[in-house]
């Protein structure tokens, strides 16, 4: 390593990471600043009252249905990724140690059901639930959820399953175990790191979807993103309640930022290598 | 072990698709009454429709700008990370918290952030007397909205996807060039950006096909207006649908939407593969 100290070059990169830094964060705190103003000093700046904050957001929010609504996007985001994970991951582990040639076609098939338009399956989905009845019910939205997270949980297990050596299925199949349980018992527990990111990430689509949940849901079933809409209505925006629930809406989702960041990258972007 | 997950995703996955291509064929209306003529009329139509060229326009700028910004945005930081402050660990934590906050929530924080009687930057400029212009209300600056707000919110993935790539770059090819005289800018330029292209690429395709699919930042920031000009393809199909109650030619719109998808997800496959055998 050379040292350079502070050449004018250091000074502006560290400038340039700064604002950049600014950019992120500020958003962030004026919610959070949001979220204690009382409605009263919405509309002044900030600096003319800094210290009048309230509570009160936190009343109007336990009084609407936000509370039920998180408990519903808890339920069927968790629901949704347990599934998910419990059918997609022998898939994953089957393409990753199977001697299938349709690798390519499968790695396709996951990619364009990843990246396919929402609209084309709620389309059909609204049609088949306003039909057997389950619109606005947790199991149709549940249902609805897998579409999102079962495909991206087959692929982002792939990714890790295959890094799992050989030497280690062979020994445990030449002690005689069967496939499954080679899998539950031996496979599972050493990509482990892998796979908690990739349960995390499953559950983070279906916790911050808001699309499927808006057609799907009326009142009684609406997830927390959906019903953050309620505190907007034509008469008079509630910015404080928006602001909290948006941070609430958050909160759950932190702890991925403190997760292995590693497993995280594996899990985004498939194989993405330098 | 392949067999339960093919059929699941069967069921609940390409059951729908096949929904939406059959339902593009026919001219099912919610409301109105059922001719039942077959075809691909609604595609015609498509064809000869002002608002939906005009929806590939704007999602195309949306995409377009929102990919350029996040990914120079995302690589200028992983970059910044990586060899201007290496010893600032934590920078790294708070560089990626956009990327947990859901969809709903950035668009609501921007929302409250473009709204001149509300916002804290329109009171800052205010007390010099410039006035910010109101960027909802425009045409062009309700796309730049738009495109800020996902900006801020994907540049973090960007972000984690080239630090791992950076991380695999071994350090010596860097140090090679300083012992041959290049400057830290010459390296940069010579070494690292062309190592790193393969990464970029897969990134900016990636990211590409999710600004397709804008919705909420579209719906809850400027519903896509004003006038049409943020009704972007994938929401033009949902105001078809479900306000115009047009379920075969939002599911027409539904099944374009999807062959650009398929298009697109087959060079990622692609690269992908090639990737993994290399």
């Amino acid at each position: 390593m050379r040292r350079q100290g502070k050449s004018p070059l250091r000074l502006l990169g560290i400038a340039m990471m700064l604002v950049f830094f600014g950019f992120t964060l500020l958003p962030i705190m004026w919610a959070l600043i949001l979220s204690f103003r009382p409605a009263s000093h919405l509309f002044e700046p900030i600096w003319q009252s800094p210290t009048v904050l309230t509570l009160n957001n936190f009343d109007s929010l336990l009084r609407s249905d936000f509370p039920m609504a998180l408990f519903n996007s808890l339920i069927t985001a968790g629901c949704s990724t347990v599934l998910a994970m419990i059918i997609g991951v022998p898939g994953g582990f089957s393409l990753a140690k199977g001697r299938s040639q349709r690798r390519f076609i499968a790695s396709w098939a996951l990619l364009l059901l990843r990246m396919a338009p929402p609209v084309g399956f709620v389309i059909p989905l609204f049609l088949i639930y306003l039909n057997v009845g389950l619109l606005d019910t947790r199991i149709g939205l549940i249902a609805a959820y897998m579409v999102l997270t079962l495909p991206f949980v087959v692929w982002s297990s792939w990714t890790s399953l295959a890094q799992i050596p050989d030497e280690l299925i062979e020994a445990s199949m030449l002690d005689g175990a069967t496939l499954f349980q080679t899998l539950v018992k031996v496979v599972v527990p050493a990509a482990r790191p892998g796979l908690i990111a990739t349960g995390v990430l499953a559950f983070l689509i279906a916790w911050n979807d808001f699309f499927f949940a808006l057609v799907i849901t009326r009142g009684n079933t609406v997830t927390a993103p959906v019903a953050v809409m309620n505190f907007v209505s034509y008469a008079s925006v509630d910015w404080g309640s928006i602001a909290l629930a948006s941070v609430l809406l958050t909160l759950p989702t932190l702890p991925v930022i403190i997760f292995a960041n590693k497993y995280i990258v594996q899990s985004m972007g498939g194989a993405v290598k330098g | 072990m392949m067999i339960p997950s093919a059929i699941a995703v069967g069921v609940f996955a390409i059951v729908p698709l096949l929904g939406m291509f059959a339902l593009s064929m026919t001219d099912f209306h919610l409301v109105k009454k059922w001719d039942h003529e077959f075809g691909f009329q609604n595609f015609i139509k498509l064809w000869n429709n002002k608002r939906f060229i005009n929806s590939i326009n704007v999602m195309l700028l949306l995409s377009v700008f929102g990919v350029i910004f996040q990914v120079a945005l995302g690589t200028l930081i992983a970059v910044g990370l990586e060899k201007i402050i290496p010893k600032w660990r934590f920078m790294r934590g708070i560089f990626v918290i956009p990327f947990v906050v859901p969809a709903v929530a950035v668009a609501l924080i921007w929302l409250s952030l473009l709204t001149p009687t509300l916002s804290p930057v329109n009171d800052f400029f205010d007390i010099f007397g410039i006035t910010v212009p109101a960027l909802l209300t425009s045409q062009y600056g309700a796309i730049a909205a738009i495109v800020m707000a996902d900006t801020w919110a994907s540049y973090p993935f960007v972000m984690l996807l080239i630090l791992a790539a950076l991380q695999g770059i071994p350090s010596d090819l860097d140090e090679a060039a300083s012992i041959d005289g290049a400057s830290k800018l010459q390296t940069f330029y010579k070494i690292t950006l062309p190592l790193l292209a393969p990464a970029l690429l897969m990134v900016s395709l990636f990211r590409f096909i999710e600004t397709l699919k804008h919705f909420p930042l579209i719906h809850i920031m400027t519903t896509g207006g004003p006038g049409r000009s943020t009704q972007a393809t994938n929401y033009y199909a949902y105001i078809q649908t479900f306000q115009n109650s047009n379920v075969s030619y939002g599911a027409a719109i539904a099944v374009f939407l999807f062959l650009f998808a398929a298009i697109i997800s087959y060079y990622v496959a692609r690269a992908n593969a090639r990737i993994n055998d290399a």
